[in-house]
């Protein structure tokens, strides 16, 4: 894998990953480990956290793609990320339409305009 | 006329701040392009299911091998920048497969031509008279089968294609979702890329600002 550059993962509703294994970026490794995880109504936080930081350990993994409302559930683990690679990005869901004031790059881009910075 | 240090540090913070500006504007329009993307193709999926059936689009279908077919590439550019590009990986071609599958000894059955009826032997005394002439038709069942099947048998790898996943002739509306969802693959890519930027801009933009500080504090 390592020659042929890196995966894009995703940690999302069942159409969101639908969708992007149909774009063609689904992997199942020897260890049929998949770049993927569907977050159904009974998975929980704790799967999501684990698989999450799984993906960010792996290092053929260049993206990760995730919905905002499940990286809601876990922003402490993203906001803990500061790394470049992989690099978190924060998807719409059906339900639930983008927000970029919750978005974590977008709030640090925010922060860098607080009172504080212009003392 | 030449400029003090504290007016130099300045113009550096107002051209930063200016490109970090810029960056985030791109960035809010790439975001807008990339939900719009992002919904036609949930729009299209759903059509696609309304077609083929609730269940007919779903995690169930799921092959269980899968091969990416798309890769990013994290190269590092000029001034410790970050680039992502995606990259499609090219899958064999249809005539490559073949010769390596012929190499491959292969079990099971020969036969791939098309199959007659075995019929029973009421059939055979009834219709005895009209098939007597002709001594030719079994000869047919054991002729060898035609050279295209061997690589319509390449061609069901399920891996090749997702959309094979969910069935040979898919409709119209699965494909428009696919090509949709690839569009979304390739500009998170770009994403990605202008937020490892943003990030960049943000943390010299806050180096300038200590360090404009520090001159403003010593005069």
């Amino acid at each position: 894998m390592a020659g042929r550059g890196k995966l894009i993962a995703v940690i999302g509703d069942e159409d969101t990953c639908t969708g992007f294994l149909l774009g063609g970026i689904g992997e199942l490794n020897k260890n049929r480990k998949p770049n993927f995880l569907v977050v159904e109504k009974d998975t929980s936080i704790t799967e999501i956290e684990e698989t999450f930081k799984s993906f960010l350990v792996r290092n053929d993994i260049g993206i990760i793609l995730i919905n905002q409302f499940i990286a809601e559930m876990i922003r402490h683990a993203i906001d803990a990320h500061m790394e470049s690679i992989p690099a978190v990005l924060e998807i719409p869901s059906k339900e639930h339409p983008y927000d970029a004031s919750k978005d974590s790059i977008l709030r640090r881009a925010k922060g860098m305009f607080s009172a504080e910075d212009f003392r | 006329m030449g400029l003090s240090k504290t007016e130099e540090t300045c113009l550096l913070l107002d051209e930063k701040l200016l490109q970090y500006m810029d960056q985030l504007e791109l960035l809010q329009e790439k975001r807008a392009t990339l939900n719009t993307l992002i919904e036609q193709g949930w729009f299209s999926l759903s059509k696609a299911r309304y077609s083929m059936g609730n269940k007919q689009v779903s995690s169930l279908q799921y092959a269980s091998e899968m091969e990416p077919q798309i890769s990013v590439q994290a190269r590092a550019v000029e001034n410790d920048g970050l680039e992502f590009c995606t990259e499609r990986i090219t899958v064999q071609s249809p005539t490559e497969r073949v010769q390596n599958t012929t190499a491959v000894e292969d079990i099971g059955p020969k036969e791939e031509g098309v199959r007659r009826r075995i019929k029973s032997s009421k059939d055979i005394s009834g219709q005895e008279e009209l098939v007597g002439a002709s001594t030719e038709k079994p000869s047919l069942q054991t002729t060898e089968p035609p050279s295209v099947s061997l690589s319509n048998k390449c061609d069901q790898n399920p891996q090749a294609d997702p959309l094979k996943w969910f069935g040979i002739l898919v409709p119209q509306t699965l494909k428009q979702a696919q090509s949709s969802f690839r569009q979304v693959i390739e500009l998170s890519a770009e994403i990605a890329t202008l937020q490892a930027a943003v990030l960049k801009t943000r943390k010299e933009l806050n180096l300038g600002l200590k360090l404009e500080n520090k001159v403003g504090q010593v005069h």
